[in-house]
């Protein structure tokens, strides 16, 4: 897919004609939308932040006593360290395996096609269908556990800190890797096939070629696929809050599910606010950082071909 | 430039907002009266199967009544927060279900509720005609706010009889007999006690049970009240020494963190001859029967929780939901059209219909109907727990403000699970919000 | 099957957006005719070591498979078993028992009700995106100012908005406004938060129509407004298909926005009634996967009849 752009940008005569091209206009609608219901409640959740409110009434400016209050909390701390921890396993689990899965569905063979088709169906599945189903499967005495102890032992998989994190882990990567397999079968599918052949030529194997060419053109696709992993890790609330309910104790607490907890369960919103603004300020950043690194927002600028 | 643009937007935003938040002071502030719907009353209810009682009360009372009554209900265990949630907006009940003590107490405090201590003047039924232990639940500073509605469901301790029968031993009464039958148990490979940890509560139902034994119910009452020293007391340490032995003797099995309660799990083990015991609210008996009626009926068996040598609590005391309640909006339109029907929770009618469902109502008159239960000899039992009990302690993330309710429950399961030590929990405790 | 996942998007590579040969010559091994049939012919034959068996690839689709499939089997087989035959089995077992109470069971619950709401909010955010996307991916493939720039880039970082961190502003602002457990509070959000990922795919497919056409479209005089309707549109079709399955998706497994912002029964959705299934009095596990099942049947027919467009869709984020 990535062969066809340049030809649009590469002719300055024809791209100053400026007829016919729409105004900003066009863009205002969507752009003011979508300010009123995702960037001003951003604005707001630091106003927020600055003061209590439990729900009854109107919130009280408390100055920065909800930001005091979290550098105290040791379980804010450690939550932080938690979604750090499961973001980088999502993305070091997800990543190859949606990869090998999205390259080896973007071959043509009919088989291929029919297990993709397949492979895609958790993606149809809602957090809370995925999580409820989950635990039945991994009950200790009904489920998987109990009927394959070797593997499992007692079964106590969400007794452990290690083990709880596992299944969410698992989890994730159950319902996430057919979306990022999905990306990347469909940068595997742009990859010139005279690359391949070129690369047979010289004798290369699958094995190399797949380090040689597939990976490298892959490039751009990882940077995306993992942006939407780290976000969607950071902010994973309802998979832990139906399966580990944040447990054992605070083991699985991650700060999106402390926030959670704090707001609708503790009725603090000053101090689920606060939370809430390190995740944006997280997220935003991590999710910058990635960009600048990989020199990605240029590339998508120029639409840079092969 | 892309510095200014971003510094630009944020000034709108920040303008914006700035335009919302006073507003929304002007929304929530002229909560009155003046627009609450006339000549109906709106009771909210936590939406279950007991709802077509609360139903056909309202029917009964609107059949006379010129201003009707709306049952509104809220299904789901998310019910706290959707309450705390319109209270205190236009949208909010006159009348609505609730667990009493630390579920209405943000309500009282900000003097939301309608005291009703001018209903019990003027109808001393209203007050009379329950039984106290559990009346008092919803008495918050001196002052009566609720009135008792649907059944109480004390925690009981419940057995696999056929279990029991086959490891040779009866139900426990004292804890040392409980520990004896942990043993015999676990030679004979039987998981003890089924505990549905994950959920958190049925490991809450243990501390303050074993709590509850221990001390007595004054030092708990402290506690509640903000003395946090309660917690270092050596009441407080030995129940949890108490505990310790209980879980070291592997009484509750390794796994108890993974199962649910909720999930059907623990119930499962319980009904299926893997444990023997699992401590329970009284709604366990319609959860098994509604799995396996005829396993229920011939196997289910039920004791108050055992007694504990030299504790200071009496063994006769309960804990659990002492009890759910109806509470009235201070802003209310018609009190006197709530005070009529909230006497309708005192009725022979009422009585009868929740007591066919299952639910054991806490009026003085339910033990002349008690032979019309669902089971009557369980509902018996129950009665008279709740009756001879000197003291019904309201569960404990009920009894507290909501705040403390997840760091309670989260302390006690790590205690359970070994995460924390009996000094760790105490801090946990300690550094629990208070009750004011 | 095969030709919807495997074939097609050669095609559509080679489609009528793509001039026959620029560049060609530049390509390894290229030849100035027949672009498309060679290309497709490479797919198949040119690859000469993938035509042999790949033992590994195998044995490491088939685990996936298991992986994939086991949960599967445990929510189609317990939906239709009894409570007391599933707890006696285990979610693993072969099923002893066959009943359809499980399903009639869920609709005695309101299931029924929850599936409207579902389709009212689904059709809602659906209609939103597409009123307010096409226009605003318009505008950044073919405005080149400032503020189109950075409107795109507003969009760009709106991936990263994660809508739980701002659920309580959202909250409060829905509350205030008094759309509190009314539908419209969950469709705005919702539609909102899908805003972002649909701008970059919807963009991406407009970006394949070539300068020449609208160059066409401009000597003929064409106002935006036209070369928009009869140019942009056609031929983003795919596109548009694209974000259409996406946001229904969002809005049908919807969780987040349906949790915090309504409560009653008559505004319930689907995904908050499988989760209040669970209350504290206990849960019927096969009860509540058979209504899984049944949540999942409209974006299972909605996958098989649009996979094309979906898949095709989803593989484009990552494609550019």
């Amino acid at each position: 897919m990535t062969t066809r752009a340049p030809q649009g940008r590469t002719r300055p005569g024809a791209a100053d004609q400026q007829v016919g091209r729409p105004g900003v206009v066009w863009a205002l609608p969507a752009a003011l939308f979508f300010g009123l219901f995702a960037l001003l409640p951003m604005v707001l959740v630091l106003v927020l932040s600055f003061t209590q409110w439990s729900g009854l009434g109107s919130p009280e400016f408390v100055g920065t006593e909800n930001w005091s209050r979290l550098l105290d909390d040791p379980v804010m701390l450690k939550s932080i360290g938690l979604s750090l921890l499961l973001t980088a396993l999502g993305v070091v689990t997800q990543t190859p395996v949606a990869m090998l899965l999205g390259v080896w569905a973007a071959g043509h063979q009919w088989n291929r096609a029919v297990l993709s088709a397949i492979f895609f169906v958790p993606l149809l599945l809602s957090a809370a269908a995925v999580s409820v189903l989950w635990r039945a499967v991994l009950d200790p005495n009904f489920g998987v556990p109990a009927q394959m102890e070797w593997l499992f032992g007692d079964g106590n998989l969400f007794g452990n800190q290690s083990t709880a994190i596992a299944v969410l882990v698992f989890v994730s990567l159950w319902q996430f890797t057919p979306l990022h397999a999905l990306i990347y079968q469909g940068a595997a599918k742009a990859v010139p096939p005279m690359l391949y052949e070129a690369a047979e030529i010289d004798g290369a194997g699958r094995v190399r070629s797949f380090f040689a060419i597939t990976l490298p053109q892959l490039r751009n696709t990882m940077i995306t696929s993992m942006i939407l992993m780290i976000v969607g890790g950071l902010t994973t609330f309802d998979t832990v809050l139906i399966l580990t309910n944040g447990g054992p104790g605070t083991d699985t607490t991650i700060t999106a599910f402390y926030m959670y907890q704090k707001a609708f369960r503790g009725f603090d919103f000053g101090l689920a606010s606060a939370i809430a603004v390190v995740l944006v300020v997280a997220a935003t950043a991590i999710s910058l950082v990635t960009v600048r690194l990989s020199g990605y927002d240029k590339m998508r600028s120029e639409l840079e071909g092969v | 430039m892309m510095n200014t643009r971003t510094r630009k937007s944020l000034t709108a935003a920040a303008v914006a907002s700035a335009l919302v938040l006073p507003l929304a002071a002007c929304a929530s502030g002229d909560s009155g009266g003046s627009s609450r719907p006339e000549n109906e009353i709106h009771v909210m209810v936590y939406g279950d199967a007991t709802n077509k009682v609360e139903q056909q009360m309202v029917d009964t009372f609107n059949a006379t009544s010129d201003v009707k009554v709306v049952l509104d209900t809220i299904p789901g265990a998310d019910y706290q927060q959707k309450l705390q949630t319109i209270i205190d907006t236009n949208a909010a009940p006159d009348v609505f279900f609730n667990w009493g003590g630390g579920s209405i107490e943000p309500f009282v405090d900000a003097d939301l509720l309608l005291p009703l201590d001018d209903f019990i003047a003027e109808d001393p039924q209203l007050k009379d005609a329950f039984l106290p232990a559990v009346f008092n639940s919803a008495v918050i500073d001196g002052k009566s706010y609720g009135i008792p509605m649907r059944g109480t469901q004390p925690v009981m301790l419940f057995h696999n009889k056929q279990v029991l029968a086959d490891a040779g031993i009866e139900a426990p009464e004292t804890w040392d007999e409980l520990l004896a039958a942990v043993e015999t148990l676990q030679a004979k490979g039987v998981t003890p006690i089924a505990l549905g940890g994950a959920d958190q509560w049925p490991t809450l139902m243990w501390y303050q049970y074993a709590f509850d034994r221990v001390a007595g119910p004054e030092l708990f009452e402290k506690a509640l009240a903000g003395e946090s020293d309660v917690w270092d007391s050596p009441e407080s340490r030995e129940a949890l020494d108490k505990l310790s032995e209980l879980i070291e003797a592997g009484a509750f099995g390794t796994n108890f963190d993974s199962v649910k309660f909720t999930d059907g799990g623990s119930p499962a083990l319980l009904r299926t001859g893997k444990a023997a015991f699992e401590l329970m609210g009284s709604w366990n008996y319609s959860t098994h029967y509604d799995v396996e009626p005829e396993w229920t009926d011939a196997n289910l068996g039920y004791t108050a929780f055992p007694a504990i040598d030299g504790g200071k609590g009496d063994a006769a005391n309960i804990t659990g939901n002492t009890n759910n309640f109806y509470s009235v909006l201070a802003k209310t339109r018609y009190p006197d059209t709530v005070r009529d029907f909230l006497k309708l929770m005192y009725s022979d009618e009422f009585v009868e219909a929740q007591l066919a469902i299952g639910n054991l109502p806490t009026t003085t008159n339910t033990e002349q109907f008690l032979d019309q239960a669902a089971s009557p000899d369980y509902a018996a039992f129950q009665f008279d727990l709740v009756k001879n009990a000197p003291h019904f302690q309201m569960s404990w993330d009920q009894a507290f403000p909501p705040a403390a309710g997840t760091p309670l429950k989260i302390a006690v399961q790590q205690f359970f699970s070994g995460q924390i030590d009996a000094d760790g929990f105490i801090q946990a405790m300690q550094s629990l919000p208070a009750s004011r | 099957m095969s030709n919807d996942l495997s074939v097609t998007p050669a095609e559509h590579a080679s489609g009528p957006t793509t001039p026959p040969t620029p560049g060609g010559a530049s390509r390894p091994g290229g030849t100035q005719d027949g672009g498309a049939r060679r290309r497709r012919a490479g797919g198949r034959a040119g690859r000469g070591s993938r035509n042999r068996p790949n033992w590994g690839a195998g044995i490491a689709v088939t685990i996936w498979l298991l992986i994939v499939a086991i949960p599967l089997y445990v929510l189609v087989t317990a939906s239709f078993q009894t409570q007391a035959g599933y707890a006696q089995g285990g979610p693993l077992s072969l099923p002893t028992t066959f009943t359809l109470d499980n399903f009639t069971n869920a609709f005695e619950q309101g299931f029924g009700r929850y599936f409207l709401n579902t389709v009212v909010v689904t059709v809602a955010v659906v209609g939103i995106v597409v009123l307010l996307v096409p226009p605003l991916s318009y505008a950044i493939v073919r405005n080149r100012s400032r503020a189109t720039t950075g409107i795109f880039r507003m969009f760009l970082l709106g991936l990263a908005v994660p809508a739980s961190a701002v659920i309580v502003p959202i909250f409060y602002v829905i509350s205030v406004v008094g759309l509190y457990d009314n539908l419209i509070g969950v469709i705005l959000p919702t539609a909102a938060f899908c805003l972002p990922i649909c701008t970059i795919i919807l963009s991406g497919s407009m970006r394949d129509i070539t300068n020449e056409l609208y160059e066409a479209m401009a000597l003929d005089g064409a106002s935006p407004r036209r070369v928009f309707l009869q140019l942009v549109l056609p031929l983003s079709k795919g596109g548009v298909a694209t974000i259409v399955v996406y946001s229904a998706l969002q809005a049908w497994n919807g969780f987040l926005f349906p949790l915090i912002l309504t409560q009653s029964e008559a505004t319930k959705v689907i995904t908050l009634g499988l989760f209040n299934f669970q209350t504290q009095y206990g849960v019927n596990i096969p009860g509540l996967l058979a209504a899984v099942v049944m949540s999942m049947i409209p974006i299972l027919l909605v996958y098989l009849f649009a996979r094309r467009a979906l898949v095709q869709g989803l593989m484009g984020v990552g494609g550019k």
